[in-house]
């Protein structure tokens, strides 16, 4: 795959799960998969700007919500990017419900893992898309 | 009996993901809202702006608002006053503290540096939100001021976050046009339940809290009075059968 795959989190700020879904975003951007992968803030997405227009324009998006308003989904589908895939951190967390998420400005250690399960996901579903592409 | 929400302050940060400054408006932000003005401040996720209701749209035109922006796109003011309403204030992290690159960690990981300008951003968004409510030293230590006898406040104890709750508005046919009157609907449940009954005392009345978190124009007072007296009366009606 030669396009990076974007990936776009909620600006969650009053919810832990919020929080989960920026941290999933980081792990998979900075640690999992940083050259395959770009981070787009939700904010100049909202904002209209034309630079991550074009980027949204030229790759998939996975988009990563932490409430079911799912912020950062819809915003990119109405920005005209190509989404790919929508997740919401509450459908991980109900598959790993010993992974209890506590804190906003800092995550406790269960919602640290459930980050980490996420990015799983992510990791997970590009590398399908990869599959898709070069079959 | 129902409760008019407070006129607080809105906050409303870029929460900038690419960028340590991103991180320093999101940390300063829950500061004040959790510690430093909890009873004064309320927030919302700028992409609900787009993503949310009519209600969510309405935040900057019911709440002074002020934007903590990372760096000089000013994302958070620009998009709040393109889909609500213009700040009453604005906060740029990248120059009340500027730094080098790096400096104050990742937006990640935040370092010591980091957090010092996320304790100095906090204090003067605290600066900005008593400014606004009046000068007052209302929000200190959690005390609520008097800003309206009329308006009841309602209590928060953490951090309040708007997302989905949105204002209660209602569409009024006003001097020829669709005009979303704010907070209509707690209004008149309020009143109704006082027993006011409709008539020109009552719409007198109604009209000074409608005017708290409403811009009436000059030219359209009759227009407004009448529309108001109106709804109410079939509202007043309408819950009495």
């Amino acid at each position: 795959m030669t396009r990076k795959v974007l990936i776009v989190p909620c600006s969650g700020i009053g919810k832990t799960y919020g929080t989960v879904a920026r941290t999933g975003a980081y792990i998979v951007t900075e640690d999992l998969r940083p050259d395959t992968t770009q981070l787009v803030p939700l904010a100049r997405v909202v904002l209209g700007d034309d630079e991550v227009r074009q980027t949204l324009a030229g790759a998939p998006a996975i988009a990563i919500d932490g409430c079911k308003l799912a912020c950062a989904a819809k915003v990119v589908a109405e920005s005209g990017g190509a989404l790919a895939h929508a997740l919401q951190v509450l459908d991980v967390f109900r598959k790993h419900r010993e992974l209890k998420p506590a804190g906003i400005a800092e995550l406790n250690e269960g919602g640290e893992k459930l980050a980490a399960a996420l990015a799983g996901e992510v990791v997970t579903l590009i590398h399908d898309m990869e599959g898709q592409e070069d079959a | 009996m129902p409760e008019l929400p407070k006129r607080k302050v809105g906050l409303v940060s870029c929460s900038g993901e690419e960028m340590a400054e991103g991180s320093v408006t999101r940390l300063a932000t829950l500061k004040v809202l959790q510690s430093l003005r909890p009873q004064e401040t309320v927030t919302i996720c700028l992409p609900l702006f787009l993503a949310g209701g009519e209600g969510d749209r309405a935040f900057a035109r019911f709440y002074p608002t002020i934007a903590i922006d990372g760096c000089e796109k000013r994302c958070a003011a620009r998009g709040t006053e393109m889909y609500s309403s213009k700040p009453a204030a604005g906060i740029v992290v990248s120059e009340l503290c500027p730094s080098a690159p790096g400096c104050l960690g990742t937006a990640r990981h935040l370092n010591d540096a980091g957090m010092e300008v996320v304790t100095k951003v906090a204090e003067e968004i605290a600066r900005h939100v008593d400014r606004l409510l009046g000068g007052t030293k209302s929000g200190r230590h959690g005390e609520p001021g008097d800003h309206s006898s009329a308006v009841q406040e309602k209590r928060a104890s953490a951090a309040t976050c708007s997302c989905g709750s949105g204002i209660p508005v209602k569409v009024l046919e006003i001097a020829e046009r669709s005009v979303e009157v704010l907070a209509l609907p707690l209004i008149f449940d309020m009143f109704r339940q006082s027993g006011k009954a409709p008539g020109a005392g009552t719409t007198a009345e109604l009209m000074e809290i409608v005017r708290l978190y409403n811009g009436i124009p000059e030219e359209e007072q009759a227009s407004w009075n009448e529309a108001i007296q109106r709804e109410y009366a079939a509202y007043y009606a309408g819950e009495a059968r």
